[in-house]
């Protein structure tokens, strides 16, 4: 494992399909830190989710080990995961407009 | 460090971990005397507050919080100042049915004057006091902690920080068999579902549930409508995409642990073990009922650096980020923003945590308490009609 200070990304849970990018990601960084193998796809802010596993479309996102929503369409590992392809269970933003 | 927990030992059997001369006023006007008689004595606290007697749909809920406030265990005494009247004479009684606790009444019908009640309330509260140094702390078991969990100010990263690291230190504690209580019906919604699962039983996982549905109908009711706001456009700037994602967050305050059951508002919590209680997302009316409820100790997670705290009970303040710790260092006891900044894990900070709660409870004073942050406020859910 790389040292901490290293780290870019967050693993909340193992059981995640998600990880929270703690800096700025650009597109083709690698990041090889706790196992992970990724290439980022698109610029990822700080603060926003990057796809660990592949994702289908329907298929839930798993934040903290829990359900959170799910993928609007297929995301591949290293895509940003936000509004754009992810929508709440309920009481979504979306599906109240 | 050592890792004994001390307390004071009351007469019911409840521990406490201050032990504070609180001067209660049971009507408003009453609140700058009580204030001259703590900021004369010491030692003492104050509490102020605008309920003038008024009896209405709310007057059941302040009965209830002024007198659980009075009774908790962190209180070695409190002074009461009435007018006399039969609804603040119930007050006074109500918070001896609570708690064993020791208890002194000021009556402006019988002293007649209020210097009269200043003069005689400072040789009491003096003279309490020095009663007070005398009680000693002794070994306490952790169902003597009494944890309260707060958020306040909240940002991007307090579910990922400093909520996160509240829940491991809440795990903790309920594996050693204090209580935990988690609030704020209103961070909760979008993701009782997830904690109703956790429930020791399907009723109270149905209660879980119905009580965030309650407070869904009462807002309806109002024509608020706080799903186009959930998430924030600027919680999505800062990377939440979804509702449940942002519940998910402010819930992680309260781990893993199963529910053992839920209160209603400043309900008395007594067994051990992790709950939920239906309070509003105002930080103040919060800790409040947290207070009313017999809580002894709360930690309260913020990503603005929210100063609010108590008069009785030690309000711990942690940051979700860095940033915000170094810049108002006088309100923030423990920086979590450090598992952002990848120096250091969820487990690291909730073991400092953990160490720091056990500390605190141990008489370490907070920096809400050494700023005096004594809010008060009570809380109410109608209109005010005189009746």
């Amino acid at each position: 494992m790389l040292p901490i200070l290293m780290r870019k990304v967050l693993i909340l849970n193992e059981d995640d399909n998600i990880a929270v990018c703690l800096v700025e990601l650009e597109i083709g960084e690698v990041i090889g830190q706790d196992g992970l193998n990724l290439t980022i796809q698109n610029r990822i802010p700080r603060g926003h989710k990057v796809a660990t596993k592949a994702i289908a479309k329907d298929d839930g996102i798993i934040k903290y080990g829990e359900r959170m929503g799910h993928a609007t369409s297929d995301i591949k590992v290293g895509e940003h995961v936000h509004t754009h392809n992810v929508l709440g269970d309920r009481l979504s933003t979306e599906q109240s407009k | 460090m050592s890792n004994q927990l001390t307390a004071f030992e009351r007469s019911d059997g409840r521990w406490g971990l201050r032990n504070h001369v609180l001067i209660l006023p049971l009507h408003s006007a009453f609140s700058a005397t009580a204030r001259k008689i703590a900021d004369d004595s010491s030692g003492a606290v104050a509490v102020s507050h605008d309920w003038s007697g008024e009896v209405d749909g709310d007057f059941d809920r302040i009965v209830k919080t002024i007198s659980g406030f009075a009774a908790n265990p962190n209180n070695f005494a409190t002074i009461f100042i009435t007018i006399g009247t039969p609804n603040e004479l119930a007050i006074i009684e109500l918070a001896k049915k609570i708690g064993l606790g020791k208890f002194e009444v000021l009556n402006v019908a019988e002293l007649g004057s209020m210097s009269k009640i200043a003069d005689i309330g400072l040789q009491m509260a003096n003279s309490l006091l020095k009663e007070a140094k005398l009680s000693q702390r002794i070994s306490a078991p952790w169902s003597a902690i009494k944890l309260g969990q707060e958020c306040g100010g909240s940002d991007a990263l307090s579910g990922i920080t400093a909520n996160p690291a509240l829940g491991v230190a809440s795990d903790r504690l309920v594996g050693l068999g204090s209580s935990s209580v988690l609030g704020e019906t209103t961070e909760i919604l979008g993701a009782e579902h997830l904690l109703a699962a956790r429930a020791i039983t399907p009723e109270i996982g149905a209660r879980i549930v119905e009580t965030v549905a309650r407070y869904e109908r009462s807002i309806n009711y109002e024509g608020i409508d706080m799903r186009g706001a959930q998430p924030s456009r600027g919680n999505i700037e800062g990377g939440l995409t979804t509702l449940e994602e942002k519940s998910l967050g402010a819930a992680k305050k309260a781990g893993s642990a199963q529910f053992s059951g839920v209160f209603e508002y400043a309900d008395q919590v007594i067994n051990p073990g992790l709950y939920f209680m239906d309070t509003p997302g105002h930080d103040t009316e919060q800790l409040t009922g947290f207070a009313a409820a017999g809580i002894n100790i709360v930690v309260f997670t913020t990503g603005r650096g929210t100063p609010t705290g108590s008069a009785i009970v030690p309000t711990i303040k942690v940051a979700t980020n860095t940033t915000m710790a170094s810049a108002i260092p006088d309100l923030i006891d423990l920086n979590a923003g450090t598992i952002a900044d990848g120096i250091a894990t969820l487990t690291d900070v909730g073991g400092e945590l953990f160490d720091l709660i056990l500390e605190v409870a141990n008489g370490k004073l907070t920096k809400a308490e050494k700023g005096l942050h004594h809010e008060f406020s009570l809380s109410r859910m109608y209109n005010t009609v005189i009746r």
